[in-house]
C-alpha cells in the first residue's frame, strides 16, 4: 500500500498530501521526516534523481522536480521500485500538466489539475493508471480507451 | 505546522493571478508569496461583516456566520492578493480591489456560479479559480453537495464535471477523521450540530450522493460512458463501514462484470491495451477496467465463489491495469485459500494460456502480483495431490525470474527464497535456500518444437543460482539507488533463508558443490525420463561435474566481493542496506575482520541517523536469533557500536544484546562472550579532538558531550554486566564452589591461594582483575559500580575468591580512612595506597556484610565443635536462633545483589543440615523470605524472546548447560536488567515481526535546550577564569598539546562542573539512588581525578566535585519557584514534575534549572534539571 504522497517546496512547505491508512496522530510525525529527509539530501540533486530511504518495513523514495519535491512512502508490495514506478509516473504526469520540470509558482498555478491526476494514478493507495495519455484523458472525463 | 503550511499554501496559490485566457484584466501585480500584512487586515475585518448578499441558499445565513465566525477562530487562514478575475464576475459585491480567498469564500462561490451556470465564464470561473483552490482543503462542506448535485445534473462541462466527481468522492470519503491532508477544516457535522436551525450534515447528503452516483453506474448510454465510470469510482471511496452501500456497490459490478466479463475470443498475444478496435470492444474493455479497479477497492471476499469467478475473470481481460488488478486479487484469495483459486485458474496456467501471457505485459504491479499468485499457490500443501499444477505455476515464477524489470525478478527471488511477509516458518526458508541453490530453469518448449532439439543454446536449462547471480551482480553496477536499495535488500533475504538452511542441518547444503552439475545431471536425466515440457529437475544426489568450475561458494564470493563494493556508495540507507546484507551473510567460520572494519568506518560517519544505526543494532539481534552459535562474533559487532556511536544507540537493546548472547553462547562460548562484552572497559578513552583512530575498530570515539556521556554510561552498564554475569561465565557459585569455605581459609599464603584460583578460573580471575582496575582508575560512576560489582562477586563466590575480593575492599577503604586520619596524624611521608579513591563510605557497608558472613561461619564452626565434642543435639532455640540468623543474613545480602534465597547459604555450607532440619521440622518452605522491597525478588523471565530456547523449567535436554538451569533455576538472571529491558525486549519483538509503519523519531538536535558546545567555546569559557586556571590549563583539553587531553575538565566548565551535582551533596543519599544522580563529567586517567577531587567525605557541602577554579555562573543564593507545567524527564539527570510543585533552585545552566524538590516523585527522585521556562521564579 502506498502509504503517503507528498509534494513540498524549497523551504519545506507542504503542497499536497495524500495519506492512506495512516492515522491522524502519525501523519505529523511523518511530515515532520519526509521534510527534513529532503532538507538533508535534496540540496544539489539532480532533477529527477531518486533518493531512497527506509525504516522499519516502510519504504520511502524522493526526488525533485523542478522546484518542487516529492515524497512516496509505501508498505508491503510498494517497496522502493515500485515506489519509484510510481514516482516516474507522477513526475510524468505533472511535467505534462505543467509544461516542464515546474517553478513552484507554475506548480501552484496547475494545482487542481495536478490533483485530479493524482487522483487518477494513486486511488486509495494503491496505483492506478500508469500510462501518460490515459490520464490525461481520464481527468477531462474522457474514457480510459478511445473509439 | 498545517495552519502555517496553510496560510502559505492559499496564499501561494491565490497570489500571483494568472492571466486566464478569457479575460481581460489581470493585475500585473507582482505579488510575490510573502506579503499577507496589509491583506491580512482588510481580510480579516471583510469576513466580519455579515453576509450582504442574496445567496441561492438563503435559509442558510446563520449557519454561514457561525461557520465564518468560527473559521476565523479556529484556523487564521492567509489572505492573498486579489483576484481580480473575480471581481469582474460579482462586480455589485465587492469593489476593492484585494479580495481575500478563504473556505467559505470559495464555498459561495460555487453556489453562486451553479446558479448561474448558463453563462460560459461561470464554467471557466469554477474550472479555473474556485475547484483548483478548493482542493488545498482536505474535506468538503457537505452543504457544497446540493450545488455539486445540480452541477452534475446540469452541466455539460466536462472539466467542470470531473471536478463534480472529485468533490463528491472527498465528500463520500470524509468520515470526519482527517482523511487525505491539505488544510484542516472544521468538523462539518458537529459545526452543524452547533446551529440550531438545521445544519447539513453528511447524514443528509450523502444518500442523495450515493443514489445519484448509483443511477449513473448503471446508465450504458453510449453517450454517458466516461461518466459511469467515473461515478463508479467515485462511489468506492465511501468508506467501508456503511454495509448496505457496500452491497449496492457489489450488485453494480458484479452486474457490469456479468455483462462484460467473458471473453469471447481467445486474447491474442501482445495485444494489450489497444487501441484500435471497434467502439463496442472499446466500451468494454472500458467497462472491464472499471469493474475490476473497483471490485479491487471492495473489501475482499474470500469464500464467495462468485467473487473468485470474477476475479478471475480478470486475468483474460485486455486492459492491463484490469489484469493487474484481478491478479492482486487473486494472489491474495490464494493466500487464504491456494486450492480453490488453483482450480480456477488451472486451465489458464497451461503454457500457451493467459497466465503465460501477462509474462510479456507491460505492466509491472501485475507481473509482481504474478510471482505472488504463483509462489501461494506452488506451495501450497494442499496441492500435494496436483503436482501437475504446481510444477505449472512453478514454471512460470522461475521465468519471472529473467524478467526485465527488477521489481518483478526480485520478488520471484524472494518468492523462490521463501520470503513472502515476515511470517515464515523457518523451515520455509530453509527450503527456499535449497531451492535457490538446487533447481533449474527449463524454458517450457512450445508444443511445435521437437523435444529432442537441445542444441538450441536459449532452451539450455539454467541454474537457478546462476541467473539469480548475474543479475544481482549487474544490479549493483547501478547508479539507481533504489535499485541498490532493493538489491541488497534481496541478498540480506539470501542470507536469512541460507542461515535458515544451515540452522535446519539440511543434507545437500554442501556449497563447494559445482553448480553445473545439477543441468549436467538433468541433460543425462532427460533422455530417461518421460518429461513434462516445462519440468523442473531436482537433483538430490550430487555428482561432480567435469571442468565445471562454479560452485555455489565461488558464486556467492563473487556476489559479495560486488555487494562489499557498494558500501560505498552516497546513500547512508543504501550503506545500511549493504551492511545488514553482510550481516545476514557472514557465516561463524568466515574471518570477521573485513565486516568489522567496514561497520567502524561506516559508523564513524556522522551522517548516520540514529534511528539507522539502532535498525543495524537489532539485525544483530534477528542474526543471533538466526544462528545462535554466532553470539560472540556479534557481540564483537556491537561493541563497534558502543565504541563509535555510544550516543546514537539504544542502550537497552544493546544491553538485552548482551545478555543473550551471553546466555546463547552455551557453556563453551560464554567465557569468549563475556570477554567481548567487557573488553571496552579495556579500551584506551577517546581522544577529543583527535581524528587519530577515528575509523579503528579499537578506538573510542566520542566527538562531542552527549556521546561521551552515553559512552560513559555504556561503560558503566559493561561493569555492571560484569559484576552480574562474572558468576555465570565463570561457573563459580559460592553454593557450589568446588574448595569449601573452611578449606579455603584455612590455607595459609593468600597468594598462592589466589593463584591457585585464578588458573583454575580464568574467567573469574579476569573479571577480577578488570574490576580492580575499573575501582581504582575510572570515573565516579564506573568506580561505584565496580566495587558493587566486586561485592556482588564476592557474595555470589566461594573462596579463595571471596577473601581475595574481601582484601582489595579493605585495602581501598582502609585508603580512605587513612586520608580521613591523615588530618589528625602527621604524615610520616609514606605513600599511603590507594588514599584518594574516596569510595570508603561505600565500601564500608559491604565490608560489614562480608564480615558478618564471615564471622557468622566463624561462630558456627565453632558452635558445631562444641556440640560435636559436648555431643549434644541442636536445641530447637538454638536452631531458631540459627534460622534468624540465616535469614537476617540472606537479607543483608539481598540488599546488594540478587542471590536464590532457596540455595544461598551465608552461613557457610555446613549450616545446610541444620537449616534444613529446622525447615522441615517448622514446615517452612525455602523460597519465603523477607518482603522488604529493597529485597529484589524477581524471578526470570524470558531470557531470549521466544521459546526458541528451551524454558528454563521444562527440559533439560543433555545439551543444556547445567550452569544454565543452575542460573535460571536459581533465578539469577535477574539483573535489574530485564527488568528496564521490557521496552527493549518489545523493540526487539516488534523487529523481529517485521512490524512497524510509524513514521522515525526526528531527531531533535536543535529544539533541544542543550546543543552540544564546541571545544573551542567551552575553551573560550574557562578563558573568562581568574588566574588560578593556569593549571587547569594544562587540562583542558584541546588547545593544549600538553594536556592529556581528558575530557573532563572541558565538559566540566560546560555544564558548570563546579556546580554539577554530584553524589556527595550535601543531602546525605542512600545508596540505592546514588546511581540515580547526574553523573559528573566524563573522566577516564587518574591522575585528573585525583587532582580535581575535593573529598567528598570531609563533607565538603553541596559543592563537591570542584576542580578549583571558580565559576562565575555559581548561584549566589538558593531561589525558589514553582513549577508551571508538568514535565516528563528525558534523561537520567532531568527531574520529572508536577505543575505547582515547591522547587528549590540551585543554579542555571544552557536554559535548564538544576533544582531540588521537597519530596521525591514518583521516580524517587528529588533533585535534577528542568527547563527554565517551565518553572516560575518567585
Amino acid at each position: 500500500m502506498i502509504l503517503a504522497v507528498l509534494f513540498a517546496n524549497s523551504v519545506g512547505n507542504v503542497l499536497i498530501e495524500r495519506f492512506n491508512g495512516v492515522p491522524a496522530e502519525e501523519r505529523l510525525h511523518w511530515r515532520t521526516f519526509l521534510v527534513k529527509l529532503g532538507a538533508d539530501n535534496l540540496k544539489g540533486v539532480k532533477n529527477e534523481e531518486l533518493l531512497v530511504a527506509c525504516h522499519k518495513s516502510v519504504y520511502i523514495v524522493y526526488t525533485m522536480l523542478g522546484d518542487v519535491s516529492i515524497f512516496l512512502v509505501g508498505k508491503d508490495e510498494y517497496d522502493e521500485l515500485a515506489l519509484a514506478e510510481t514516482i516516474y509516473i507522477i513526475t510524468a504526469a505533472v511535467k505534462d500538466v505543467c509544461g516542464k520540470p515546474p517553478t513552484e509558482r507554475v506548480f501552484l498555478d496547475k494545482y487542481g489539475r495536478i490533483c485530479l491526476c493524482l487522483d487518477e494514478i494513486v486511488w486509495n493507495g494503491l496505483l492506478e493508471n500508469t500510462d501518460k495519455d490515459r490520464i490525461k484523458r481520464l481527468i477531462r472525463l474522457k474514457p480510459p480507451s478511445e473509439y | 505546522m498545517a495552519e502555517s503550511s496553510g496560510m502559505t499554501l492559499m496564499d501561494l496559490i491565490s497570489a500571483d493571478p494568472t492571466p486566464v485566457p478569457a479575460q481581460s484584466t489581470s493585475s500585473s501585480a507582482s505579488t510575490t508569496a510573502s506579503q499577507p500584512s496589509p491583506a491580512s487586515s482588510s481580510a480579516a475585518s471583510h469576513l466580519n461583516h455579515p453576509m450582504s448578499t442574496k445567496t441561492t441558499l438563503g435559509e442558510r445565513k446563520s449557519k454561514r456566520a457561525t461557520l465564518m465566525q468560527i473559521q476565523n477562530d479556529t484556523i487564521s487562514v492567509a489572505k492573498a492578493a486579489l483576484n481580480p478575475v473575480k471581481a469582474n464576475i460579482m462586480p455589485q459585491r465587492q469593489r476593492q480591489k484585494k479580495k481575500p480567498v478563504s473556505y467559505s469564500q470559495l464555498a459561495r462561490s460555487i453556489h453562486e456560479l451553479a446558479a448561474t451556470l448558463d453563462q460560459k465564464s461561470s464554467q471557466k470561473q469554477l474550472v479555473n479559480h474556485v475547484f483548483p483552490k478548493l482542493a488545498v482543503y482536505n474535506s468538503v462542506d457537505p452543504s457544497l453537495a446540493p450545488s455539486l448535485l445540480m452541477l452534475n445534473q446540469q452541466c455539460e462541462d466536462r472539466n467542470v464535471l470531473r471536478y463534480v466527481y472529485y468533490y463528491l468522492a472527498r465528500i463520500l470519503s470524509d468520515t470526519g477523521m482527517t482523511p487525505g491532508g491539505g488544510i484542516p477544516t472544521p468538523n462539518w457535522d458537529a459545526l452543524a450540530d452547533i446551529d440550531a436551525g438545521g445544519g447539513v450534515t453528511r447524514a443528509d447528503v450523502v444518500p442523495r450522493i450515493v443514489n445519484q452516483l448509483t443511477t449513473e453506474a448503471t446508465n450504458s448510454e453510449f453517450e454517458f460512458h466516461a461518466r459511469r465510470l467515473q461515478a463508479l469510482k467515485a462511489l468506492t471511496y465511501s468508506p467501508s463501514g456503511n454495509s448496505e452501500l457496500l452491497s449496492k456497490l457489489y450488485e453494480i459490478v458484479f452486474g457490469i462484470l456479468e455483462k462484460v466479463g467473458d471473453v469471447p475470443h481467445k486474447r491474442k498475444k501482445g495485444v494489450f491495451g489497444t487501441k484500435g478496435g471497434d467502439k463496442e470492444s472499446i466500451m468494454r474493455s472500458n467497462l472491464q477496467y472499471a469493474a475490476m479497479s473497483a471490485l479491487r477497492r471492495l473489501p475482499l471476499d474470500p469464500g464467495n465463489p462468485l467473487f473468485l469467478h470474477r476475479a478471475a475473470q480478470g486475468v483474460s481481460f485486455a486492459d492491463p491495469v484490469a489484469v493487474r488488478h484481478s491478479l492482486e486479487i487473486l494472489s491474495e484469495l490464494a493466500t487464504r485459500d491456494p486450492y480453490t483459486v488453483a482450480m480456477t485458474l488451472e486451465k489458464l496456467a497451461s503454457p500457451a494460456g493467459p497466465l503465460q501471457d501477462i509474462l510479456h505485459m507491460n505492466d509491472v504491479l501485475a507481473r509482481v502480483s504474478l510471482a505472488r499468485l504463483c509462489h501461494s499457490i506452488s506451495r501450497a500443501r494442499a496441492l500435494d495431490e496436483r503436482p501437475d499444477i504446481r510444477s505449472q505455476f512453478n514454471s512460470i515464477l522461475y521465468q519471472l525470474l529473467l524478467d526485465p524489470s527488477e521489481r518483478v525478478c526480485y520478488e520471484a527471488i524472494l518468492c523462490i527464497l521463501g520470503k513472502y511477509d515476515s511470517t515464515e516458518r523457518m523451515d520455509e526458508r530453509a527450503a527456499g535456500w535449497y531451492r535457490l541453490t538446487r533447481e533449474i530453469l527449463k524454458l517450457p518448449e512450445a508444443p511445435s518444437l521437437s523435444s529432442k532439439d537441445k542444441s538450441h543454446k536459449t532452451k539450455r536449462p539454467q541454474p537457478l543460482i546462476k541467473l539469480v547471480m548475474r543479475r544481482l551482480e549487474s544490479s549493483f553496477r547501478s547508479f539507481s539507488r533504489p535499485v541498490l536499495h532493493a538489491a541488497a535488500r534481496v541478498v540480506q533475504e539470501m542470507g536469512k533463508s541460507r542461515a535458515a538452511a544451515f540452522a535446519m542441518g539440511l543434507q545437500d547444503i554442501d556449497e563447494s558443490v559445482h553448480v553445473n552439475a545439477f543441468s549436467d545431471a538433468l541433460d543425462d536425466a532427460e533422455t530417461n525420463e518421460n518429461s513434462h515440457p516445462e519440468g523442473i529437475r531436482r537433483t538430490s544426489s550430487i555428482s561432480a561435474g567435469p571442468g565445471r568450475n562454479d560452485t555455489i561458494a565461488s558464486l556467492l564470493a563473487a556476489l559479495m566481493e560486488v555487494v562489499r563494493t557498494t558500501v560505498a556508495c552516497e546513500c547512508v540507507y543504501v550503506r545500511a542496506m549493504v551492511i545488514k546484507a553482510l550481516i545476514w551473510m557472514q557465516s561463524p567460520d568466515e574471518s570477521l575482520d573485513e565486516l568489522k572494519s567496514i561497520i567502524a568506518s561506516e559508523l564513524s560517519d556522522p551522517s548516520w541517523p540514529a534511528a539507522l544505526v539502532n535498525d543495524v543494532l537489532l539485525t544483530l539481534h534477528a542474526r543471533f536469533k538466526a544462528t545462535p552459535d554466532m553470539a560472540v562474533i556479534l557481540l564483537e559487532i556491537a561493541r563497534i557500536f558502543a565504541t563509535k556511536v555510544p550516543g546514537k544507540i539504544d542502550a537497552d537493546v544493546l544491553q538485552l544484546l548482551w545478555k543473550t548472547c551471553l546466555v546463547g553462547a552455551g557453556p563453551d562460548g560464554k567465557h569468549t562472550a563475556l570477554e567481548a562484552v567487557t573488553i571496552v572497559l579495556d579500551l584506551p578513552p577517546p581522544q577529543p579532538g583527535s581524528m587519530a583512530g577515528l575509523t579503528s575498530i579499537d578506538r573510542v570515539s566520542a566527538s562531542d558531550p552527549k556521546s561521551a556521556l552515553a559512552l560513559q554510561k555504556l561503560v558503566q552498564a559493561a561493569v555492571w554486566f560484569l559484576g552480574e554475569n562474572a558468576n555465570y561465565a565463570a561457573s563459580e557459585y559460592a553454593w557450589e564452589s568446588a574448595t569449601p569455605p573452611g578449606t579455603a581459609l584455612m590455607m595459609l599464603d593468600a597468594d598462592k591461594m589466589v593463584a591457585a584460583a585464578s588458573s583454575r578460573n580464568p574467567t573469574l580471575a579476569g573479571a577480577l582483575t578488570r574490576l580492580q582496575r575499573c575501582a581504582f582508575s575510572g570515573s565516579w560512576e564506573v568506580r561505584i559500580v565496580a566495587i558493587q560489582a566486586l561485592t556482588t562477586i564476592a557474595i555470589r563466590s566461594g573462596e579463595p575468591f571471596r577473601l581475595q575480593i574481601y582484601e582489595f575492599l579493605y585495602t581501598l577503604a582502609e585508603g580512605g580512612v587513612q586520608s580521613q586520619l591523615s588530618e589528625m596524624h602527621l604524615s610520616n611521608g609514606e605513600d599511603q595506597g590507594a588514599s584518594g579513591t574516596g569510595l570508603g563510605v561505600l565500601i564500608t557497608p559491604m565490608l560489614k556484610v562480608l564480615d558478618e558472613m564471615y564471622i557468622g561461619q566463624d561462630e558456627l564452626i565453632k558452635e558445631i565443635r562444641n556440640h560435636d565434642n559436648a555431643n549434644k543435639e541442636w536445641k530447637d532455640e538454638e536452631l531458631k536462633k540459627l534460622y534468624e540468623n540465616h535469614e537476617r543474613l540472606l537479607d543483608f545480602v539481598s540488599m546488594f545483589c540478587y542471590i536464590p534465597r532457596a540455595k544461598y547459604l551465608p552461613l557457610g555450607p555446613i549450616s545446610a543440615k541444620l537449616i534444613d532440619r529446622y525447615r522441615t521440622k517448622h514446615n517452612i518452605t525455602a523460597s519465603t523470605g523477607s518482603t522488604d522491597p529493597a529485597v529484589v525478588a524477581t524471578g526470570i523471565s524470558d531470557l531470549i524472546y521466544e521459546s526458541t530456547q528451551p524454558a528454563p523449567a521444562a527440559s533439560n535436554s543433555s545439551g543444556l548447560d547445567d550452569d544454565l538451569v543452575n542460573a535460571w533455576a536459581a533465578n539469577l538472571g535477574d539483573d535489574g536488567l530485564l527488568g528496564n529491558n521490557a521496552p527493549a525486549m518489545s523493540r526487539v519483538n516488534e523487529f523481529l515481526a517485521g512490524v512497524g509503519t510509524d513514521a522515525p523519531d526526528v531527531e531533535e538536535e536543535n529544539v533541544f535546550s542543550r546543543p552540544s558546545v564546541g571545544y573551542d567555546d567551552m575553551w573560550a569559557k574557562t578563558l573568562l577564569e581568574t588566574s588560578e586556571l593556569e593549571e587547569e590549563d594544562a587540562r583542558s583539553g584541546s588547545s593544549s598539546p600538553d594536556s592529556t587531553g581528558s575530557v573532563e575538565s572541558s565538559i566540566s566548565s560546560h555544564f558548570g562542573g563546579m556546580n554539577y551535582p554530584s553524589l556527595f551533596s550535601s543531602k546525605p543519599s542512600s545508596q540505592a539512588t546514588i546511581r540515580e544522580e547526574p553523573p559528573p563529567p566524563y573522566s577516564y586517567s587518574e591522575p585528573q581525578s585525583r587532582e580535581s577531587f575535593e573529598n567528598p567525605v570531609a563533607g565538603s557541602g553541596s559543592r563537591s566535585y570542584q576542580s578549583d577554579d571558580e565559576e562565575p555562573r555559581k548561584s549566589t543564593g538558593t531561589r525558589f519557584g514553582t513549577a508551571l507545567y508538568d514535565f516528563t524527564a528525558g534523561g537520567d539527570d532531568e527531574l520529572n514534575l508536577t505543575a505547582e510543585e515547591e522547587l528549590e533552585i540551585e543554579y542555571e545552566v544552557d536554559g535548564w534549572f538544576y533544582v531540588k524538590k521537597k519530596r521525591p516523585g514518583r521516580d524517587g527522585k528529588m533533585a535534577g534539571l528542568v527547563p527554565v521556562l517551565y518553572v516560575n521564579q518567585s
